[in-house]
């Protein structure tokens, strides 16, 4: 467990040690601590141990948050990623673990591949999991099997298409592209307008 | 020993003195519409006559999809969106952000902004509480001490309004600071807009009306023995669940979770230099979660008086690039917003619009916990519980 220590060169190497403790400890393929966000990453399968790990050995008891993030070449919504030559599609499921005493805290992250992504659910080892991976599987489409009850959270039931992936175009932004040149919309006919003033 | 007839099942326990009847249960939609919830949350409950065996919460009622929004909108734009999320407490919502993005572009914000951040915040989050104290009695059935609540949280309102120019939605901070104070007219590039004059005065004075509510509200509601009973072990939420299923905030602290991001998360505001306590209690009930936010309440004016003290003078803004644009990179930042953990995970590919942003909110998590304490309650206890938890919808669903 880290203090807070004042200085920012302590600060950096303590997260560094701390991130490299943790990613040692689940096997994890590679860690950063770029922005003070210490990410480890993980394959799938390493996936529940990772997190029972997080929770019972490292005490990182307290579920913050689930959700994904979807690495696209074709971008219907936003700007494209600079270099998407060498993209490699793929869906980034992240779940972040923190602690209930002091300030560390863990992103995991896994990659799944675009077709049929599936993940084990974290539901038995956190309880808060649920609704956050029913929110992640109808907004990505991604499947957690083994949750209890995987239905949708937000949108309607007979709802088609998952609206956070990048091939979901956003039906505001179809009917009025952005950034377009003017930023309000002019009023209709303005002479009219202006003429009509004097009559009122 | 258990024996079935035509209504369910009816056990008899030794001696048939005492007989619990089962019936058959009922399904009970509780809203989309109900006075009683801050927004449009409908439940979905299972009865057994007036016994809750199962319940469900349906969200979405009010999901404005803020996560897409934001992929099509520049960070500034974006700052305007996250106002909204939880209304009662706009600004709070506000520094997580601002300050995830000062992280990536590597810009240090003034300690005068800082300060002023601080003190703004802790503003809310009084306001927020207050409007906790004036509703929660209201869904219990006392309608008075919604009246002192208001009329005092107005003065708060107020002081927002003349820094910031906007009660509900601020929108008021900047990236390496703040914007320059509201009530200067045009921003003319000499004249150095700063905080409106009879500032600290009046912040003072909204300290002292909140102490006084404080006080009014120990004598009036909370020695109150109908609220009491109302409240004291209704919606017990043990430390294990509390952080299992994600329940920051004053909630948390209510089940004896010693966690405030003001005092753990150092460096995101000068919470460090200011003398206060955190407030945890270790019952868990819908009693324990009013005493902390109260309490909370009166800790909040002393950081506010301590913190109008010591504003360092200097710039409200660091310089920044005209334009935004973000480097590549991903971080996550958190704060203490009035009602939890609220966190952004801001994912940037560069430029001038985010490529993910995820909202982490502290209500989606607190109301996740309702179908878990909820089991075994009468349903006028489910509205004790439901107030007790003190969300938001458009912070629910975002």
């Amino acid at each position: 467990m880290t203090d807070s220590p004042s200085d920012t060169e302590t600060t950096e190497s303590t997260l560094d040690a701390y991130a490299a403790d943790f990613a040692s400890a689940v096997g994890a393929e590679s860690w950063s601590t770029d922005f003070d966000t210490i990410h480890v990453y993980i394959t799938p399968d390493q996936w529940v141990e990772a997190a029972t790990y997080a929770r019972d050995e490292a005490g990182l008891g307290f579920f913050s948050w689930l959700s994904a993030v979807d690495w696209a070449k074709e971008v219907e919504v936003g700007e494209p990623v600079d270099d998407v030559e060498n993209l490699e599609e793929r869906f980034e499921v992240l779940c972040c673990l923190s602690s209930p005493v002091d300030a560390s805290a863990v992103i995991l992250s896994t990659s799944l591949g675009k077709d049929h992504p599936s993940l084990d659910t974290l539901v038995p080892v956190y309880s808060g999991a649920a609704w956050h991976e029913r929110e992640t599987a109808e907004m990505f489409g991604i499947d957690f099997p083994g949750h209890p009850n995987l239905i949708k959270l937000y949108l309607p039931q007979e709802f088609e298409g998952h609206p956070l992936r990048k091939s979901f175009a956003l039906g505001a932004r179809i009917a009025k592209p952005w950034p377009g040149t003017v930023d309000v919309e002019e009023l209709p006919s303005t002479e009219n307008v202006e003429a009509g003033e004097g009559s009122e | 020993m258990t024996q079935l007839d035509s209504r369910g099942i009816v056990e008899i326990s030794d001696g048939g003195v005492s007989v619990e009847l089962r019936g058959e249960t009922m399904n009970l939609n509780i809203g989309p519409q109900h006075p009683s919830t801050h927004g449009v949350l409908r439940l979905i409950a299972e009865v057994d006559g007036e016994r809750i065996s199962k319940l469900e919460p349906a969200i979405g009622y009010m999901h404005r999809g803020k996560e897409k929004l934001s992929e099509v909108r520049t960070y500034p734009q974006i700052t305007a969106l996250i106002n909204r999320i939880d209304w009662i407490s706009g600004f709070a919502n506000e520094v997580a952000f601002i300050r995830a993005i000062e992280n990536l572009m590597g810009i240090e914000p003034t300690p005068r902004a800082q300060m002023i951040r601080l003190i703004l915040t802790e503003l809310t989050r009084i306001s927020n509480h207050l409007i906790f104290a004036s509703s929660y009695p209201l869904e219990l059935g006392a309608a008075t001490p919604l009246m002192y609540a208001m009329r005092e949280r107005e003065h708060i309102m107020d002081v927002i309004e003349s820094v910031t120019g906007g009660r509900f939605h601020p929108n008021f901070n900047r990236v390496g600071g703040v914007k320059p104070a509201a009530g200067g007219g045009k921003t003319q590039k000499k004249v150095t807009l700063d905080l409106p004059a009879g500032f600290y005065a009046a912040v003072e004075n909204a300290m002292d009306r909140a102490e006084y509510s404080c006080q009014e509200f120990e004598e009036l509601v909370t020695g109150n023995e109908m609220i009491q009973v109302r409240t004291k072990d209704v919606g017990v939420l043990s430390y294990e669940d509390a952080i299992s299923f994600g329940v920051s905030g004053p909630n948390a602290r209510a089940s004896g979770v010693e966690f405030d991001l003001r005092k753990q998360e150092t460096g995101l505001l000068p919470y460090d230099d200011l003398d206060f306590d955190m407030v945890v209690t270790y019952n868990g009930d819908s009693y324990d979660r009013y005493l902390v936010r109260m309490q909370e309440i009166r800790e909040s004016i002393k950081i506010v008086r301590q913190a109008i003290d010591s504003v360092p003078s200097g710039p409200l803004q660091a310089k920044v690039p005209r334009v935004l644009k973000v480097p590549a990179g991903t971080t996550y930042v958190r704060a203490e917003n009035p009602k939890g953990e609220m966190g952004y995970y801001i994912v940037s590919q560069g430029g001038r619009i985010p490529y993910r942003l995820k909202i982490r909110s502290a209500s989606f998590s607190n109301i996740s916990i309702l179908s878990k304490i909820a089991v075994g309650q009468l349903i006028p206890d489910l509205v004790a519980t439901m107030g007790s938890l003190d969300f938001v919808l458009g912070d629910v669903d975002r």
